[in-house]
């Protein structure tokens, strides 16, 4: 059937001139479209510029980390001086900043032992609880 | 891209975290402003230049061991009654808060002392709260100390 097709369409003869009528044609198209996208060109002159969408949110994304950091510096560094009493030291004095702290340290240190003389003579009292308990023990044997 | 955002942010972040990093516990830092209250505060440079002025000064107590591994002293105290109620219940919270253990406890007719302590990794503290007979006080030690050290004093 193909075969057949085939003969029947070469046997229709071609017109004369056809093949330089279409060639001229496509190049008409052909120019025609390139005038079109000069005339777009002249238009927008910006959009053939264009950049993916994922580079610009890269740069916008190092842009505001830079204005981040900087403003923050920039914001930190002019601050005006705050005075915190509870950061700055109550004594200008070393002599009399060592009476205080061994002060502090000394109480910390009578407090301790207060618990550790306690401790002790309460292992004293275990210890002679304990030998009087062995003595008894002793005799009863 | 995010990652790198986060990274600057939470590297900013540390940076300054670092730079408010303190000798001393905050909690205790609003008592400098409070009326009827007296703050003390004393500095790991000043106790460094302490350190070398002198010799101890109370036999049987060494506080030399220790005062060169402390960062902070602060010493808080008020006679006046709402005050120091006000400063022994923020004591008694900030220590419960910060999972300090208590260390010892001596209830001596009127004065009352709890000696708390936390070790850390980075600071430690020993936090001592007093009440004798209404007025209260409360020093904390800040450092780069041990238990052991602690203990040492008394030795």
């Amino acid at each position: 059937m193909d075969e057949l097709n085939w003969k029947e369409l070469e046997q229709i003869p071609i017109p004369e001139g056809l093949e330089e009528r279409l060639e001229k044609k496509i190049d008409e198209w052909e120019e025609s479209e390139k005038l079109k996208v000069k005339s777009e060109k002249s238009k927008n002159p910006h959009t053939s510029h264009l950049l993916p969408l994922t580079s610009y949110l890269k740069i916008t994304g190092i842009a505001a980390s830079i204005v981040l950091v900087f403003g923050l510096g920039f914001y930190f560094l002019n601050q005006p001086e705050t005075v915190n009493l509870a950061e700055q030291d109550t004594y200008h004095d070393p002599a009399v900043a060592q009476l205080e702290a061994e002060r502090a340290l000394n109480l910390l240190a009578a407090n301790l032992n207060k618990g550790m003389g306690q401790l002790e003579k309460a292992k004293a009292i275990s210890e002679r609880t304990e030998q009087t308990l062995n003595k008894q023990l002793n005799i009863m044997k | 891209m995010r990652q790198i955002v986060f990274k600057t942010i939470f590297v900013l972040a540390v940076a300054m975290m670092s730079l408010q990093a303190n000798a001393q516990v905050k909690e205790f830092e609003k008592y400098a402003d409070i009326k009827n209250v007296t703050y003390v505060f004393i500095s790991k440079y000043m106790l460094r230049l302490a350190g070398k002025a002198s010799a101890p000064s109370v036999p049987g107590v060494n506080t030399q061991s220790i005062m060169n591994k402390l960062t902070g002293i602060q010493i808080i105290t008020s006679e006046e009654k709402t005050a120091a109620a006000r400063l022994k219940a923020d004591t008694q919270t900030f220590v419960k808060a910060g999972k300090y253990e208590l260390l010892m406890q001596v209830d001596d007719d009127e004065d009352k002392v709890r000696i708390y302590h936390r070790e850390g990794k980075q600071q430690s503290a020993v936090v001592m709260l007093s009440d004798d007979a209404g007025e209260v006080s409360v020093i904390v030690f800040s450092g780069t100390f041990t238990l052991e050290d602690v203990m040492k004093m008394t030795e």
